[in-house]
């Protein structure tokens, strides 16, 4: 949406050269450029937040400073961008048998899963790259892209901890898109619809129109989402990939320096994209919770991101209070609880549409 | 099937219970609190009353120190240090109990106790101390401690002492050139007599 | 259906690995996640402390034994002074044995405060760590008013301790005892019964009862696999006898009797019984009484041997000094019971999955610093 309206402005700004092809590349790189500045913004954000709420939760009081210098400005507001800094100052080092290839196209895959996912979320009534009939759908497909590079990072660097890693986040990442798919079914069942903003517009009207308390079923429906949507990023309870206390550093143990920057800001973009689904299909996108209150296209802006950032800071709680679960226990909630019960919905769900709806 | 949902339904709730712990500690973060911003703000030391008798207690674990004027070379607390830190070398002093003013030799303690020797080394390693305290006691003159405590007044607590240099942390308490005086004057001595 | 076997990978956990509590390298054979054997090499961490002390006086041995098990120096200190105090027959006062078992059972606090803690660490849950963290901070506080050091004490001595209890000592415990008391139950409710943990350590790493007796595992490691055995009411030193307190037993609440979780559950349950212990002892103390009372003038005891054993909170915690009559031990030997503990982990390790091998390490509570000695 928002390519074509560039693209339309540019060939009313110059209506001499309308239409051609360097426009299109204009108004398509225009927004990647802001999402990219927007992703590190973001990223700093949420990390920072990341570091305050865990301290909070544990009794500390995280990063503080007095002021730019030595120490990491007012309240740690620049630990981000110092780490960062360091980060990306640090020696690029990689281990002497690893499949060198692989190991440099690991995180590029990884970053660009999450990057080309943020093209179909939706930031606003007005605000969507590109909105696509399929969006939703395309979110999904693209998000199966982290799989391949977690499992490109963990058999290229050649270190036993990392292949564990690997091997684990794949089985992991695999398993719980089903669940994650199933309960995104239901939404499409209701919305009929795989556009994000029809789904979006299904939901108008308040609070008690969100499809979660559309019938009794999509409350659990949508803790099945959020749980899959955690195991697929990679977090706590489910961060076995890089289980610190038993695999070192999972998949990640061989990278340093940018390269595991960009592991590490791809989480985190992954976090956004999740949770933004998870806010799009269950908790009413950009509409305001309550019918004709600042549900104009500027605020719509602000009610997604509070949204999703509200379950982010959820994610980021769980994260902070509950232990890690083991190979066999994870593909058992997986197989033997989401499955069932989310099949079971789909068909309830079905049948509430069919006598109810 | 009874235990799936209760197993489901615990699952649920404790993991719940948990989150609710943790929010309410996200919640008071203000009031719990438990870290200090370390060199701005420092864990208040604790005030030890030892109640009576707090002069012959000790109760510091910090940075050794010795009052050079007062050590009788007795070696007490080189014998009692388990890690052997400590080292000390003596020379016999040739009148007991009188200054010698070419190395600054304080020939009466504050106890007044009269020297027989002069100190012409007393070097404390402090990478290899323990800080077990044992040094302390036997000294007759209370002339080595650990920095603060009964001696806080002459001597401020310093734990937190950094050296740049490894061999910096080697502290020399002898009075700098007291072995060549002492050799010097016993050189001295000796050709008198012969 | 009949188990796949793949080919088997010799993994090397550690010594530099954050789930082996210090420096300790267990070589583990994993067929896929499945441990089949673990050894352990430890060694690490060896200062050559039973040599040592052959070399040292009777009293500068103390600093040495505080750095054995630096988690429980306390416990190191008193081990050390009953077994010393048996062969030289040095009766101390009351006031003194007060404040000695006052001082065990803070240490026995702090250090299962750790363990729960680090335990829940290995399995994911990090802030209950953090909490842990903080109250045993309080912990070493009170060490550092009464005798200026907060990790390595060397604070009782043969015959005595190194100086008085200081003022207001009695009434920071107590101040302490009611804050804490609050937060241990806040520790069992976010972390023992939580599901996710229990599944994790529940029926996970049984130890028979068996198996704990044959291996001579002691300490909350036994007594969670159902034997109720502890020094300080089977063998009373000190004056142990005269307190009321239970011993906890692993019941299997959760899974079978003997399991990691167990093993979890009776340290927690120990940490109450601590506080129980610790607040009839305050109420008792004498208050007069010189803790100098009993020092001898020179530590030289008698020819002869002695074997004496405590409760640490690690297990039973034996000294065996023998004396040629000179100021120096002719030998000290150190029971550690960290050592059987660790040697105890191939068996009740070996077939489980690779995380639940970690688990079941934490579980034991072992410090390398008393293993390797």
């Amino acid at each position: 949406m928002t390519v074509d309206f560039i693209f339309d402005g540019l060939n009313q700004l110059f209506p001499a050269v309308a239409g051609n092809d360097f426009f299109l590349i204009i108004a398509m790189l225009l927004p990647v450029a802001a999402l990219l500045g927007f992703i590190t913004i973001y990223g700093f954000g949420v990390i920072y937040s990341e570091i305050k709420v865990s301290s909070f939760i544990q009794d500390k009081t995280g990063p503080m400073g007095q002021g730019p210098g030595l120490h990491a400005g007012k309240w740690g507001l620049l630990q981000p961008v110092a780490d960062g800094i360091k980060l990306f100052i640090k020696e690029d080092i990689i281990p002497a048998s690893a499949d060198k290839p692989l190991f440099i196209l690991a995180p590029f895959l990884i970053f660009i899963g999450a990057l080309t996912a943020f093209i179909a979320v939706p930031f606003g009534e007005k605000i969507i790259i590109v909105d696509m009939n399929i969006g939703i759908f395309y979110i999904i497909g693209v998000g199966s892209l982290a799989v391949i590079a977690l499992i490109l990072a963990g058999w290229s660097s050649n270190n036993k901890w990392a292949l564990f890693g690997g091997m684990r986040s794949a089985a992991q990442i695999i398993s719980y898109e089903i669940p994650a798919g199933i309960s995104l079914v239901v939404v499409i069942m209701l919305a009929s619809s795989l556009n994000m903003q029809e789904i979006i517009a299904y939901q108008e009207g308040g609070l008690f129109n969100w499809i979660i308390f559309d019938n009794p079923f999509m409350p659990i429906v949508f803790v099945i989402f959020f749980i899959s949507a955690l195991a697929e990023t990679n977090r706590t309870p489910f961060d076995l990939p890089e289980s610190e206390s038993e695999l070192v550093a999972g998949f990640v143990t061989e990278y340093s320096g940018t390269r595991y920057a960009i592991f590490f800001l791809s989480e985190y973009a992954n976090m956004f994209v999740i949770s933004a689904v998870a806010a799009t299909a269950f908790l009413g996108g950009w509409q305001s919770p309550f019918e004709n209150f600042l549900n104009t296209p500027a605020w719509s802006v602000f009610w997604m991101i509070s949204k999703t950032f509200f379950l982010i800071f959820v994610m980021i709680w769980v994260r902070w209070t509950v232990p890690r679960l083991r190979v066999d226990q994870l593909m058992h909630l997986c197989w033997k609880v989401f499955i069932p019960i989310g099949l079971f919905n789909v068909f309830a769900v079905a049948i509430w549409i069919v006598v109810i709806g | 099937m009874i235990k799936y949902f209760s197993d489901i339904f615990t699952a649920v709730s404790t993991i719940a219970g948990g989150m609710f712990i943790t929010l309410t500690h996200l919640v008071k973060a203000k009031k719990g609190i438990a870290t200090l911003q370390y060199p701005e703000e420092r864990w208040p030391r604790p005030e030890r009353n030892i109640g009576f008798n707090s002069e012959s207690y000790n109760v510091i674990r910090s940075r050794l120190h010795v009052d050079m004027d007062d050590c009788i070379g007795c070696l007490k607390c080189e014998r009692a240090c388990p890690v052997d830190c400590i080292k000390i070398e003596t020379a016999k002093a040739p009148e007991r109990g009188e200054d010698i003013k070419d190395v600054k030799h304080v020939g009466i303690t504050t106890n007044g106790t009269r020297k027989a020797m002069v100190v012409t080394r007393f070097d404390i390693d402090m990478t290899e101390c323990c800080y077990c305290n044992l040094c302390t006691y036997p000294c007759p003159e209370e002339c080595i401690f650990m920095t603060g405590g009964p001696n806080g007044k002459k001597h401020p607590i310093d734990y937190e002492f950094s050296e740049p240099d490894r061999s910096d942390l080697i502290y020399r308490f002898a009075k700098p050139g007291t072995k060549e005086g002492m050799e010097n004057i016993l050189n001295e001595k000796s050709k008198v007599e012969a | 259906m009949g188990v796949v076997h793949g080919e088997e990978m010799v993994l090397n956990i550690g010594p530099q690995h954050p789930a082996t509590h210090g420096v300790l390298r267990l070589q583990v054979r994993t067929d896929g996640e499945v441990v089949s054997q673990i050894t352990p090499y430890m060694g690490y961490l060896h200062r050559c402390f039973e040599k040592h002390s052959e070399n040292v006086t009777y009293e500068q041995v103390i600093p040495f034994t505080d750095r054995c098990d630096y988690l429980s120096s306390m416990s190191m200190n008193f081990g050390y002074v009953v077994a010393m105090e048996r062969l030289m027959e040095i009766k101390v006062n009351d006031r003194v044995e007060h404040i000695r078992v006052v001082m065990a059972e803070l240490q026995r606090i702090a250090s299962h405060l750790l363990c729960t803690g680090v335990f829940g660490l290995d399995l994911g849950a990090f802030t209950p760590f953090l909490w842990a963290l903080r109250d045993r901070e309080r912990i070493l506080d009170l060490f550092e008013l009464t005798c200026g050091a907060r990790l390595l004490y060397n604070y009782m001595w043969v015959g005595g301790l190194s100086h008085d209890i200081p003022v207001g000592f009695v009434e920071s415990t107590f101040e302490f005892l009611d804050y804490f008391e609050p937060k241990v139950d806040e520790l069992e409710n976010i972390l023992a019964h939580n599901k996710i943990l229990v599944e994790r350590s529940a029926d996970i790493g049984v130890m028979p009862k068996d198996v704990a007796i044959s291996y001579g595992v002691t300490g909350p490691n036994l007594r969670a696999s159902g034997v109720k055995w502890d020094l300080r009411k089977n063998d009373p030193y000190s004056i142990y006898d005269r307190f009321e307190f239970d011993v906890p037993i692993g019941e299997g609440q959760k899974g079978t009797v003997g399991d990691c979780w167990d093993r979890f559950y009776v340290r927690i349950i120990e940490i109450r019984e601590s506080v129980k212990i610790i607040r009839q002892a305050l109420a008792s103390m004498p208050k007069e009484g010189d803790v100098h009372q009993s020092l001898p003038k020179k530590i030289r005891p008698p020819k002869g041997s002695v074997y004496a054993r405590t409760e640490t909170p690690r297990g039973d915690l034996g000294y065996y000094i023998e004396s040629d009559g000179s100021p120096i031990p002719y030998r000290v030997k150190m029971r550690s019971p960290a050592f059987t503990a660790l040697s105890v982990l191939d068996e009740i390790g070996a077939g489980w999955l690779l995380s639940d091998v970690l688990a079941i390490l934490g579980s034991l509570d072992i410090v390398l610093g008393e293993i390797d000695r």
